[in-house]
């Protein structure tokens, strides 16, 4: 195969994972930093009422 | 634990005028300082330095067209040179429209002796009514909804009730200015450097649930009552045409930041007023007396085609 395709096809692989790699640890620590405190108790009483409606 | 909201908007905004001033200072070529129109019929190209006499009064040098018509090429009447060579006016012998992007190819630029390579530079009216035509024409005029047909999914699911359309049409249009912003950075600065634009599409769909997925988190703990209003609309935004749509459309015409901004704002806001004009439609509609099989989505289809034929009175407007 041309040599060109294939180093544009690894350039290509290279360059998409580094942008997802940047952008996936932007949101993990954005996830960490905005991170919700659920209170574990308000999943136990739903889970224990009826729950029809 | 206390946010410390202010710093990280400052910090932000930073970041927004240092992106556009890098947009706006991107130029094609190294030597070539300005481009624009000039009259009626003329292209001012200024040079960084003085260019060679004879070269530049060579009229093979230049081939210009209209962007979107590459093919026709423009009739060149007289170049002329300014008296510190610096500038050079390109006359044409029919006037320009000057709406549309044109292209000019500078062939093999020479400079005391020097080659410095062939120039292509796109020429464009720079002002606010330009970026106010494309605001208002994305807006309006070309309405995403009504005129191209895109995003009817979320549209038809979200209008039933004024107050989800509003809240999804602002939801939609915050996303929709981030998510463009980003592609039109990651395309120009990194897709097209490495001639990687066939991977365009995958890239723009990452980019959009990146960014519905940041407003995912952030609201849920700034604006919790916010969060709970818009519901599950919020994710609906990624499976929404008009997203993906205005990404695509800034690669294709090589918008700079500006006039993406103004896309982008135009495409949202549009999808704000198509939404509420159809959720007051809608309202009514659930008193008014209907034939039964038509209850329901099939009146809103009639009712959005109605629209959109009141909208074709729009085509063919131009502003300015």
């Amino acid at each position: 195969m041309d040599p060109v395709l294939i180093k544009l096809a690894i350039g290509g692989v290279a360059v998409l994972g580094c942008i997802g790699l940047f952008f996936g640890i932007g949101l993990a620590l954005a996830a960490h930093k905005f991170a919700v405190e659920a209170n574990p108790k308000v999943e136990e009483v739903l889970e224990v009422l009826a729950g029809a409606q | 634990m206390k946010i410390p909201g202010r710093k990280y908007l400052f910090l932000g905004i930073l970041v927004i005028i240092a992106i556009f001033f890098i947009g706006g200072c991107k130029s094609e070529h190294r030597f070539v300082k300005k481009t624009s129109f000039q009259g009626a019929d003329k292209i001012v190209i200024e040079f960084a330095g003085p260019v060679d006499k004879t070269w530049a009064e060579n009229q093979s040098n230049y081939t210009v067209c209209e962007k979107p018509d590459p093919d026709i090429r423009l009739k060149l009447q007289q170049v002329t040179v300014s008296g510190d060579k610096k500038s050079v006016a390109l006359t044409f012998a029919d006037p320009l429209n000057k709406s549309r992007p044109h292209v000019v190819t500078v062939n093999n630029i020479s400079s005391e002796g020097k080659s410095l390579g062939t120039a292509i530079l796109n020429v464009k009216k720079f002002y606010l009514g330009y970026l106010f035509s494309i605001l208002i024409g994305a807006m309006i005029i070309n309405n995403f909804v009504f005129t191209k047909y895109l995003g009817l999914c979320v549209f038809f699911g979200t209008s039933q009730k004024k107050s989800t359309a509003v809240g999804m049409g602002i939801t939609f249009t915050l996303v929709i200015v981030v998510s463009a912003m980003m592609s039109w950075f990651i395309y120009q600065f990194v897709l097209q450097p490495y001639r990687l634009d066939f991977l365009q599409i995958v890239v723009f769909i990452g980019l959009v649930s990146l960014s519905v997925q940041a407003v995912d988190t952030v609201l849920r703990k700034v604006n919790p009552l916010l969060f709970k209003a818009f519901g599950v609309y919020l994710v609906l935004v990624i499976a929404n045409c008009i997203i993906i749509a205005v990404p695509l459309i800034l690669a294709d015409n090589e918008y700079n930041a500006w006039e993406s901004l103004m896309l982008s704002l135009g495409a949202g806001l549009g999808f704000l007023i198509a939404l509420f004009l159809m959720s007051s439609v809608r309202e009514r509609l659930e008193l008014a007396n209907v034939p039964p099989t038509y209850r329901g989505l099939p009146i809103a289809f009639v009712v959005a085609g109605l629209f959109a034929l009141a909208f074709l009175g729009f085509s063919g407007m131009s502003i300015f």
